[in-house]
């Protein structure tokens, strides 16, 4: 379950203030792969940053007892000096992983993501869909009770999001996802129910393709 | 270790004459390893933010974090130059003798703790004005100069005496050249003005940081 309470949150701008969210009180379910859908710049990714943990709303409160993954972005979470075996080794030991599920886990990342010799190459070096292979197959090697995915099925050649959407699939029996994207194929083939933001309201539909459908009416109008 | 070559030759070419009892080389050795341990970590820790900005999507790395981090770094650096350049000192046959080793090391922990305070006052400071980073790098072009880094302060003429004690950085080269050699006393160092300076930025540092520590992780 994740709560939010009187939960607002806003930009200054020159024009005022640019809600996100306005006084939301809302829960969502258990055991649910929730979508969030919205326009560009609705809110969406501070949504879900928020709940992440790394953003804060300005008054009223967002709490959950599950635990969630960092949202996964195109921006990465890489420090760019860092080879990709040291980002991941860095990440096993803030999350205080033991040595021996650190091998486990760079073993499997180094697999997974298929970087071959880049693996042990400065991640600035990296292509934008390298560095999302590497941070989806970091992900991958840790149990959330909820992944936060940030628009990063939409990179990588096709064998590789085939591959990816297979393990994410995989990974979602037992955990939950939460996720942003603008692809509605996406959207229908792993999420079962969906939110819209819109105008700093958050509306939650427990039928994805209901999310759909007020979304697309939102875009028209 | 360049610089320290350069000063000594000019010295040496200049003829002034020498305090007894004080290896020039060795005396610039704890100056520069000193000094550009304080510089460094004032400048670190006021990039550390932005640099590290990727690293705050796990909620787990905190700001701060990456202030500590780069002050370790800093002084595990400085203390291995420092080891190296000891060195080469005793191996072209440098006397290397010092008066007071718990003096020294006070001095170094100390100048290392006066730069992490200015270091996290600067920080938040430069984080949300970007201007103030330029600023304060302008500000410390002269104080290479104004250190006491090549010179000590009884060497000066009296009237100069005065004003370059205002600088705090000058009292922490003489405290730590007046306990390495024996003949160098710490006369012009001057502790409550050097308290002050470390515990003032520090407790204002952290009341800007702990005011504005969402604030870094959001942006």
């Amino acid at each position: 379950m994740i709560f939010l309470e009187n939960a607002t949150k806003y930009y200054k701008t020159k024009n005022g203030k640019k809600y996100i969210l306005k006084n939301v009180t809302l829960t969502l379910p258990e055991h649910t792969n929730i979508g969030i859908l919205g326009r560009n710049g609705a809110g969406k990714s501070t949504l879900l940053r928020m709940l992440g943990g790394i953003d804060f709303p300005n008054s009223g409160k967002i709490y959950s007892d599950k635990s969630f993954s960092w949202p996964m972005g195109l921006a990465g979470g890489f420090q760019g000096s860092m080879t990709g075996r040291q980002n991941v080794k860095f990440v096993c030991r803030i999350f205080s992983r033991s040595e021996d599920e650190l091998k486990k886990i760079v073993e499997f990342v180094k697999e997974f993501s298929e970087l071959g010799d880049y693996f042990d190459m400065p991640i600035k070096i990296y292509s934008s869909g390298m560095k999302s292979r590497l941070s989806f197959g970091l992900s991958l090697a840790f149990d959330f009770d909820y992944i936060l995915i940030d628009e990063t099925l939409s990179v990588g050649d096709k064998k590789f999001k085939k591959k990816s959407k297979e393990a994410l699939m995989k990974k979602i029996e037992t955990s939950n996802v939460l996720m942003v994207s603008h692809s509605m194929n996406d959207l229908k083939s792993i999420c079962d129910s969906g939110i819209v933001v819109n105008n700093g309201e958050i509306v939650y539909y427990e039928n994805i393709n209901d999310a759909i459908d007020r979304y697309d009416e939102i875009n028209k109008g | 270790m360049a610089m320290i070559v350069v000063f000594s030759v000019i010295k040496e070419l200049a003829g002034t004459t020498h305090t007894p009892g004080v290896e020039y080389p060795l005396f610039l050795a704890l100056s520069f390893v000193a000094y550009n341990m304080f510089k460094n970590i004032v400048f670190k820790s006021m990039d550390a933010f932005s640099a590290n900005k990727a690293l705050f999507v796990y909620k787990q790395v905190l700001p701060f974090d990456t202030l500590i981090s780069r002050f370790i770094i800093e002084i595990s650096l400085s203390s291995i130059v420092f080891t190296l350049l000891l060195f080469i000192g005793w191996y072209i046959g440098l006397e290397i003798r010092c008066d007071n080793i718990l003096g020294v090391l006070l001095g170094f922990l100390w100048i290392a703790i006066f730069g992490f305070s200015l270091g996290i006052f600067f920080a938040v400071l430069s984080f949300f004005y970007e201007n103030f980073g330029k600023v304060v790098k302008l500000i410390f072009l002269p104080m290479f100069f104004l250190s006491a880094l090549f010179y000590s302060v009884e060497s000066l003429p009296p009237f100069a005496r005065e004003i370059i004690v205002y600088n705090p950085v000058v009292n922490f080269m003489e405290l730590i050249h007046g306990e390495f050699f024996l003949t160098l006393d710490t006369f012009y160092v001057d502790y409550m003005y050097m308290v002050f300076w470390t515990l003032v930025p520090l407790f204002l540092g952290l009341w800007l940081y702990k005011s504005s520590q969402r604030k870094i992780i959001m942006s």
